[in-house]
């Protein structure tokens, strides 16, 4: 069984009740790559936020390891575009957040044990920080003294250490110059080679994706009032060959023109 | 201090208008200035011509009757027979002593003893040209659980401090010959707009002095009694109608104090008259009282009908006897000021010439050269 | 001085701005003294606007001398016994001790406003009835208010509890609100629990904000406290302001209003020192 299953779902919201997603089959195995690829407003996130569970869909299931989600929990880690740092905490503070809440509650958390723990949570954080290209000395930062692209090397770190079996990123690295961009998607591919993670991740740009992916899920609407429906996918071999790139860059171009950015495209939706 | 329950429906306007217009539409600084100028010598012209007087009054059984003088025209046709502008405005009872002691107004109706405490003792020389009643049960000392003087000890008794309250709970000890017990007793200082729900909700309080309406609310409760009241002591909570002395060295502070004494006894003839009825609906109409509960607030006032009966309480030495009193407490409860060294410091004057205090000190001075005048139809 | 220097592009230089910071003070000071010298030229006994020397002496008498109704000291008895046993300390310490319950009693305040913010259930339980709380004037609650809590201590500081509170609750409620959702997920995905969410990533991070609040709310918690000390009560600061406005000891109540004003403004300023110092990622926008 495939270790997320999305079975005919669909998502529709206000009222009256406009169509987001219609009908969305799709199995993700593991140690897949998945990009999520589409135009803002097409559903991507909409999608991810079902496997991620804060969000129940209208009608169909979604199921990681066979059981229906419920609400957001440490099966899947998340790397959202922003806000996804505790503004109030130190970047190690941030890192090592997971383990502290998984492993201490509200009271427990005034333990001396708690304090011998951390302290191991704070090695490995270290750890964690130097394998991600973060340095030692921007440790006891706080979050909004980072740069953008270190902000998400952060977050990354955050999510890393409690070792998911799934992660799930929305826009990561949209926000980021075209330069950090590239090296933040190196990272993120090391990591995932290392790791043997699920990644599902959702973009706008058909080149990240296709550097990314191991496979491309292309979402769109067939018309501006219907559910977005998965348009096409297509497995991409990673590492990928400059012809195969090329291709498929093309392959995506006929449908949505000419701009490796969707939002720049001009040619509407599919 | 007598500060009557709050009722903005009664609020009053002023007689007449003061400001000229200024016509704002004109475009350049001269015409402005001379407009101005213009208006304020006319003004001033009209000022001189009619010299103009305000009197301050609050709500009380003893005191809502300006209400009626104004309505009526009565005050009207006396300021008229003098020349001079007497206008009339309704105060709450603290802010009306403010504005008399910042001399914002001319007359001012208040008792006694804040009289003595708050112009005179400010140094603004004060004198009384009308006694208008004494309290004579108004105020009271009200408790439950058929507590009695002895246990007041250590009791929690609600009244608003430093006024005429004080004034009668000390006096009530005394005469009970429990005068070192006073400062045993836990006096809590409470705003009398709310001291009548106060007292009713909370058991724990054992008394209260407070005065009408206040206390014939309270006294509908089951279990309270009336332990003391001011009827026990004549005579000694006056309810005055007071002028600045400065405006009456002036002949036409005169005027306006005849005129203003005139119409008063004019309208006393009136609510004790044949259509007595009539004219006490109207003056209760000026608190949004009913008939009947002004009657029954006049019950416990003793009224000075007649200008001959105040200008005989005025005159008598009883007068002396209760002022002595009254003039002691303030002093002792630095009423008269953290500075006042001695209680001759505030001086009070009366009728007779003889003077309480230093000589060089009166600020405050009973006369009943008014009321004389209207008993013997002079004015 | 060029007219361009008054302009939104000027910049006044340290002296200036200094000094035009003062001008105010001065002036309001300078009038004071005018108002008070014509007055008691006129009328020596004048209490409505006292001297310099006159308001000095007042408040000495305060600070070194015992209410009028309390035991007075021995003449030989030293300062600090002098300074504890007056008039004004005691007024002051009984004013405080209401002001501290009082914020005490708003802290379940924020927590009910956070636990709104965040459990579906508690907010539609309680914010219909506070929104409609929160436009109650609680001074006209006082009658119920007395029927209540008696007129004691209680009262009193249920009336700032209830004038402020809802304010603070709302507050609150919006700020927690106001957390990105991002924010609540990324803490769920890390293995946080419901309470972890609300206690040590929203509570901690609206706090600054909330503390912020509370010190804009303190002219209110103080109004609040005058109202109740003034309508019932046996001592207090605002307690002998309204028994000495009843004889105009203006020498008195005019240092009264300004010691007030110093303790709301060291109150103040502590509040934002210590906000600065538990929360260096805070800054204010």
């Amino acid at each position: 069984m495939a270790l997320i299953q999305v079975q005919s779902v669909s998502v529709a919201y206000g009222s009256p009740a406009k169509p987001v997603l219609n009908n969305i089959g799709l199995d993700i195995e593991a140690g897949e790559f998945i990009c999520l690829l589409g135009r803002t407003g097409c559903g991507k996130s909409t999608l991810l936020r079902l496997i991620l569970g804060s969000e129940t869909p209208a009608s169909g299931v979604v199921t990681v390891k066979g059981s229906p989600r419920q609400r957001p929990d440490p099966v899947c880690g998340y790397v959202p575009q922003k806000y996804s740092l505790f503004p109030d905490r130190t970047v190690l503070d941030n890192i090592t957040f997971g383990p502290e809440v998984s492993e201490f509650n509200l009271l427990t958390r005034w333990s001396p044990r708690f304090y011998s723990r951390r302290r191991e949570f704070r090695k490995e954080a270290l750890q964690l920080m130097q394998r991600l290209g973060l340095r030692e000395s921007d440790a006891g930062k706080y979050p909004d003294q980072l740069s953008g692209g270190m902000q998400q090397r952060v977050a990354i770190a955050q999510a890393f250490i409690n070792k998911p079996r799934i992660l799930l990123m929305d826009e990561a690295f949209s926000a980021l110059d075209p330069g950090t961009r590239q090296g933040m998607q190196r990272l993120m591919k090391q990591l995932w080679r290392d790791t043997g993670i699920t990644v599902v991740f959702v973009t706008h740009n058909t080149k990240e994706a296709l550097a990314l992916a191991t496979r491309v899920v292309v979402l769109a609407k067939p018309a501006p009032d219907q559910g977005a429906g998965i348009l096409m996918q297509f497995p991409v071999a990673q590492p990928c060959a400059e012809a195969e790139i090329g291709e498929l860059t093309t392959r995506l171009e006929s449908v949505f023109g000419g701009s490796e950015d969707l939002e720049d495209s001009l040619v509407p939706t599919a | 201090m007598r500060i009557p329950p709050h009722d903005p429906q009664v609020r009053m306007r002023n007689n007449e208008s003061q400001s000229a217009a200024l016509p704002l539409t004109s475009t350049t600084w001269t015409t402005m200035l001379r407009t101005t100028l213009i208006a304020f010598l006319l003004a001033s012209a009209a000022y001189a011509e009619t010299p103009s007087f305000t009197v301050g009054w609050s709500i009380y059984a003893g005191w809502t009757p300006y209400h009626y003088l104004m309505k009526s025209g009565i005050l009207r046709k006396w300021a008229d027979k003098y020349q001079v502008a007497i206008k009339v405005k309704r105060f709450d009872y603290a802010p009306s002593l403010d504005a008399f002691v910042a001399k914002n107004i001319d007359a001012c109706t208040m008792t006694n003893m804040e009289a003595l405490d708050m112009p005179a003792a400010s140094g603004v020389p004060t004198t009384a040209i009308i006694i208008g009643d004494y309290s004579n049960g108004n105020d009271a000392l009200l408790v439950r659980n058929g507590v009695q003087f002895k246990d007041l000890a250590g009791k929690k008794v609600l009244l608003v401090q430093k006024t005429v309250s004080e004034y009668l709970f000390d006096r009530a000890m005394t005469i009970n010959g429990l005068r070192d017990q006073i400062k045993r007793v836990r006096l809590i200082n409470t705003s009398d707009a709310d001291i009548a729900s106060a007292y009713i909700s909370d058991t724990s309080v054992t008394g209260t002095v407070t005065w009408k309406p206040m206390v014939s609310q309270i006294g509908k409760q089951k279990g309270v009694v009336n332990l003391f009241n001011s009827s026990q002591i004549p005579g000694e909570i006056l309810d005055l109608t007071v002028v600045r002395t400065d405006v009456l060295a002036r002949p036409e502070g005169q005027r306006f104090a005849k005129a203003l004494t005139g119409a008063w006894y004019e309208m006393m003839a009136q609510m004790s008259g044949p259509n007595a009825d009539k004219v006490l609906t109207a003056i209760a109409e000026g608190s949004s009282d009913t008939l009947a509960s002004y009657k029954e607030q006049l019950s416990t006032t003793k009224m000075f009908y007649t200008a001959q009966s105040a200008a005989q309480f005025g005159a008598s030495p009883e007068l002396q006897q209760k002022m002595a009193l009254v003039r002691q407490f303030c002093y002792e409860h630095g009423l008269l000021g953290a500075n006042t060294k001695s209680v001759d410091d505030v001086a009070i004057q009366y009728p007779d010439g003889k003077v309480q205090g230093k000589p060089d000190k009166v600020r405050l001075r009973f006369t009943v050269e008014y009321m004389q005048a209207a008993a013997q139809g002079k004015l | 001085m060029a007219a361009g220097s008054f302009l939104m592009h000027a910049k006044p230089g340290r002296f200036s701005s200094t000094m035009l910071s003062w001008i105010l003070f001065a002036t309001g000071i300078g009038l004071y003294f005018y108002t008070a010298q014509a007055r008691h030229h006129e009328n020596p006994d004048d209490r409505v606007t006292p001297t310099l020397a006159q308001m000095v002496k007042g408040i000495t008498e305060a600070a070194v001398k015992p209410a009028e109704d309390d035991e007075p000291l021995a003449d030989n008895a030293p300062l600090t016994q002098r300074l504890l046993a007056s008039m004004l300390w005691k007024d002051t310490k009984a004013t405080a001790r209401r002001f501290v319950y009082s914020l005490a009693l708003l802290v379940p305040a924020v927590l009910l406003g956070l636990h709104m913010g965040l459990f579906p259930y508690a907010g539609a339980f309680f914010l219909r009835f506070v929104l409609f709380f929160d436009k109650i004037v609680a001074l006209s609650l006082l009658p119920i208010l007395f029927i209540a809590f008696g007129i004691d201590e209680l009262s009193k500081i249920m009336l700032i509890v209830i004038g402020v509170a809802p304010t603070i609750i709302l507050d609150t409620f919006n700020l927690s609100r106001g957390v990105p959702g991002e924010q609540l997920v990324k803490a769920f995905t890390l293995g946080a629990r419901d309470f972890d969410v609300a206690y040590r990533v929203v509570m901690k991070q609206i706090l600054p904000r909330v503390l912020n609040s509370l010190r804009l709310n303190l002219k209110a918690v103080m109004l609040f406290l005058f109202a109740g000390e003034m309508i019932a009560s046996t001592e207090g600061l605002a307690y002998r302001i309204s028994l000495l406005r009843r004889h105009m000891a203006m020498d008195v109540i005019i240092p009264y209003v300004l010691w007030v004003a110093l303790l709301l403004f060291v109150v103040d300023l502590s509040m934002r020192l210590l906000n600065r110092k538990l929360h260096p990622w805070f800054h204010e926008a």
